[in-house]
């Protein structure tokens, strides 16, 4: 046994006995219930509360000794828990942490123990014997950052010289034969009966070799009127093997007040009470005898000792943050996250989230697209999300544009990319959200009207370009074709991931623009881009982007590996230009069926999450219908380039595309323009009438030889 | 016998013979009323010791990341400290050398392990007519657990198989009474493992705690132990069923 080291080292200081001091254990509700209390009661009220814990003697070996507090610890009149004993206890709760670190715990400990002392004095302590057990607690609650300074102390009155030790501990069942344990057992059970309780705290017992009696400590002088062999019990908390708890101390100053002088020794009974797999013991309870020390009437108040030390052992107060289980902010965000774990243990075991959450999102449109993108986008657990719009929340919006309402439209209405981020925030205060209220320079909306035009379109130009550096991933979710022109062209020439979602009245495409190969060096074109070339899942990726395996069966449209994928513009035989004026059916899309954005919005979340879970990212082969029974690239399935619905049909398809070698924004010609002129260039294009860029790519050429086939965006015998 | 579930009125007959077999036990159930409504649940709470191995402390699942791993133990540090030593001096303030000698304390330490604090709640859920058991972990300072270091306190090869059973679905939700967050292991699959039980004691014609039965089943998961003496003491003890 470990205690025989202990044993050793007593009986070399003398038998002296040695006392476990109590451990603070608090319960979650009780700090719960503090903070309650703090802001609807006590407000600046520092006076002392009057509050209560409890203590067991029923604990496992190995446990230490406990003062308990719950939340029930400010309803003094409550319940204690079965076979517990309770303690009072006094909450001085101060309003600063100052006034925690300056209150005088000297003091304190003084006024408690001088009330103790007078309690024994009176022999108030004699008819309710609680008032040994006294606790005090210091406490101060910084309820910005939930965090709980607090400092417990268990005062305990001392005998200068110690308690000798006359007998050494034995445990009830190597002293008491089993008849006497069963009758103490007996005996206590009836006195908790008589007195109305569950455990009693301090009692008085006279035994003989087959029969124990018990009383109540007040009951002193008529019980052992007939006996000099005094024991007293005492509920004791402990479980180490050969000492007793805190609450004997008291007891014994006690004692040694009133009948130090006529006793000589004393016994004594550590009760302790446990029942394990349904069998209830006490023979494990100490006993053992002390000469008790004399203690004059006239005395002064002993010394005191009693607060607490902290983990590290150390007279000091402790601190515990709770604002992962108090805060709400920080509870919606680890909800949030949780959610998202789920998903990963129940179901998709190899999803890493990570990568989803860290992404850095770019949305160009705070719409119905752009709303709808955004709210999936936290759905997934994104944190980083920039909005860039030029629009006023108007009147039609709230009721198809989830992130508004009607007060937003008042007086001229809000900017919706500001007002986006508001109810971001609002919804997620997790969230790191950012609005830019600002236009993007379209092709054949000139901006050469005077010099402020100019250098505005200038500057938008620049913090466009930083913005897409700056993120993982560009979303284009604007309500004009020729918009999502110079984004583009910007993100094709920085590398990065490009999601894009275009409505008609009732269809849709959502695509993934072509990434790219890497540029070969640095600081070619763009330098200013940082190391994060393209999305965080591809710059993992350890084989060379566009080395894409060849499989088998491999036709035009299929297999074709991310870099060599169209964007938008691929597919069109006509630059962009002013919609507004020439509005064909496909490229305006202010018109459509009201589930529409919300489908396209989400599959455009959706589609991004299914990319950064390939471990190629945006360089994956591009998935298409015919995948649907194949064994699919990633733990979420396909990895499409275009997904695009038709609401009349309620049906989707997956057609994939070659990037356009004359296409008018992602083609070498336009990239290395870019490149080499940039805004000069850009600028050209913005004054040009279409004619420019068709120019450029040869388009114009290809027009004149091909008679101006008609071309749709798919053809109709395209299989589904 | 094709629904395996629970009236409400039934779950409180089961937690009243519970009750009663508790208290013959001492096993420390208790029947919480919440203020204020009729509405209540058995509690119990419990200590356990775990012992830390300081390096995989929090280990989640045993397949997280270093930085995870990291993480959590760095959270854990900052979570429940004493006050940083800058500050020692400070709160000693006019105290330190006040400090009375006392030679009356022993010094025998409880080591290196770390005693937590379980607090379980067996409610009713109206939606799968079946008992739900919630929990909550704490330190002695009274901080809850997170969910990863909850799993990380089950021993690790008991943990595997359970997040490939269907007992794998501890969540954090809101306890429904009291607000507080709590963990909980999500009803949806309790119906599926009680029904073969339920099935066989019928056909034996064995009176059966709903309750009782379900909790044996998921309580040692999360580390509740329910004595086998509520099955050998009590057999006579009437059934609701």
């Amino acid at each position: 046994m470990a205690s025989g080291t202990s044993e050793a080292a007593s009986s070399a200081a003398d038998l002296k006995l040695q006392f476990a001091p109590f451990s603070s254990a608090l319960e979650a509700g009780f700090w719960h219930q503090l903070t309650q209390k703090k802001l609807d009661d006590y407000r600046l009220d520092e006076s002392p509360k009057c509050i209560k814990g409890y203590y067991y003697n029923g604990d496992p070996l190995g446990l230490p000794t406990r003062l308990t507090l719950e939340f029930s610890a400010f309803e003094i009149d409550g319940p204690t828990p079965a076979r517990c004993c309770s303690a009072i206890g006094t909450l001085y709760n101060t309003n600063t942490l100052d006034a925690f670190k300056t209150t005088d715990k000297k003091a304190l400990l003084e006024k408690e123990a001088k009330e103790i002392w007078e309690a024994i004095q009176s022999g108030a302590a004699l008819k309710d014997p609680s008032i040994l057990s006294r606790f005090i607690l210091l406490t101060f609650a910084d309820l910005k950052k939930y965090h709980f300074y607090y400092w417990f102390c268990f005062p305990a009155l001392c005998f200068p010289e110690g308690i000798k030790i006359v007998q050494q501990p034995s445990m009830l069942e190597q002293v008491f034969s089993a008849k006497q344990v069963s009758a103490l057992q007996e005996a206590y059970d009836g006195l908790c009966i008589k007195r109305g309780t569950t455990a009693v705290p301090y009692f008085i017992m006279k035994y003989t070799d087959d029969a124990v009696q018990m009383a109540a400590l007040e009951d002193w002088d008529a019980f052992f009127a007939d006996t000099k062999k005094v024991t007293v019990g005492v509920y004791d908390p402990c479980t180490l093997s050969q000492h007793p708890g805190w609450p004997l101390r008291n007891l014994l100053v006690l004692l040694a007040y009133r009948w130090g002088s006529k006793l000589d020794t004393v016994g004594v009974l550590c009760f302790r009470d446990r029942t394990l797999q349904g069998s209830r013991s006490i023979q494990h309870s100490l006993i053992f005898q002390i000469k008790l020390p004399e203690l004059l009437h006239n005395s002064a108040c002993p010394k005191s000792v009693g607060w607490e030390k902290n983990p590290k052992g150390a007279m000091g107060p402790r601190m515990v943050n709770l604002s992962e289980c108090m805060d709400p902010k920080r509870l919606a965000e680890s909800s949030v996250d949780l959610n998202l774990k789920l998903m990963r243990w129940r179901l998709v075991p190899s999803l890493d989230l990570d990568k989803v959450v860290s992404t850095k999102c770019l949305l160009l449109g705070a719409g119905t697209l752009g709303c709808n993108v955004a709210r999936t986008l936290m759905g997934w657990g994104v944190r980083r999300i920039t909005f860039v719009d030029n629009a006023k929340i108007s009147y039609s919006n709230p009721v198809r544009q989830p992130l508004y309402e009607f007060e937003d439209c008042l007086g001229g209405g809000k900017s919706k990319a500001m007002a986006a981020v508001d109810r971001l925030t609002k919804i997620f205060p997790g969230v790191n959200a950012e609005g830019y209220n600002m236009s993007i320079p379209m092709p054949g909306h000139p901006v050469n009207f005077s010099q402020a035009t100019l250098a505005q379109a200038q500057r938008d130009v620049e913090q466009l370009e930083k913005l897409i550096s700056e993120h993982d991933v560009v979303f284009l979710l604007m309500d004009t074709r020729e918009s999502r022109w110079l984004p583009t062209v910007i993100a094709a020439s920085k590398r990065k991931l490009v999601v894009n979602a275009a409505l008609g009245f009732d269809t849709f495409v959502v695509m993934r623009h072509g990434l790219k190969k890497p540029l070969l060096g640095q600081g070619v074109s763009a330098g200013a881009d940082s190391s994060s070339s393209c999305s965080s899942a591809s710059s993992s990726s350890s084989t060379p982007a566009g080395s894409a395996p060849t499989v088998p069966g491999s036709s035009l449209f299929s297999n074709i590996p991310g870099h060599k994928l169209g964007c938008y513009f691929c597919n069109d035989v006509v630059a962009p230009g002013d919609s507004t004026r020439d509005r064909t059916l496909d490229q305006q899309c202010t018109v459509s069926r009201p589930g529409l954005a919300m489908i396209a919005g989400a599959l455009a979340v959706e589609m991004m999450v299914s990319i950064l879970q390939h471990s190629e990212g945006g360089y994956a082969v591009a998935s298409s219908s015919d995948d649907r029974m194949n064994e699919p690239p990633t733990s979420l399935g396909l990895v499409p380039h275009q997904i695009r619905g038709f609401l009349s049909r309620f049906d989707n398809v997956l057609p994939a595309s070659l990037a356009f070698d004359k296409c008018t924004a992602c083609s070498p010609i336009v990239l290395d323009h870019y490149g080499r002129e940039g805004f000069n260039f850009l600028s050209k294009v913005f004054n040009s009438s279409h004619s420019f860029l068709e120019d450029l790519t040869g388009l114009t050429l290809l027009h004149q030889e091909t008679q101006a086939a008609e071309i749709w965006d798919m053809s109709d015998d395209e299989s589904i | 016998m094709s629904w395996c579930g629970l009236d409400e009125q039934s779950f409180h007959l089961c937690c009243q013979l519970l009750l009663q077999q508790s208290e013959q036990l001492n096993d420390g159930w208790s029947w919480e009323v919440v203020q204020g409504s009729d509405e209540g649940y058995l509690k119990k709470t419990a200590l356990r010791v775990v012992n830390i191995n300081p390096s995989r402390k929090w280990d989640l699942e045993g397949l997280n990341s270093e930085s995870e791993t990291q993480s959590c133990q760095d959270t854990e540090r900052d979570q429940s400290a004493p006050v940083s030593t800058d500050d020692a001096d400070d709160f000693k303030g006019n105290f330190d050398e006040e400090v009375v000698e006392d030679d009356s304390v022993c010094s025998e330490a409880a080591g290196s392990s770390l005693v937590l604090q379980y607090e379980y709640h067996i409610l009713f859920s109206c939606s799968y007519s079946v008992p739900v058991l919630y929990f909550r972990a704490f330190t002695l300072e009274g901080r809850s657990l997170s969910l990863e270091e909850v799993w990380s306190s089950v021993h690790p090869n008991f943990r595997l198989r359970l997040q490939s059973s269907p007992l794998n679905t501890i969540t954090l939700q809101e306890h429904p009474l009291l607000g507080q967050p709590f963990f909980m292991l999500h009803p949806c699959r309790t119906e599926e493992f009680m029904r073969p039980v339920l099935q066989e004691a019928q056909h034996r014609h064995r009176p059966v705690n709903f309750v009782l039965t379900w909790l044996s089943v998921v309580g040692p998961v999360v580390g509740l132990e329910v004595p086998l003496k509520y099955c050998t003491l009590l057999r006579p003890a009437a059934s609701p069923d």
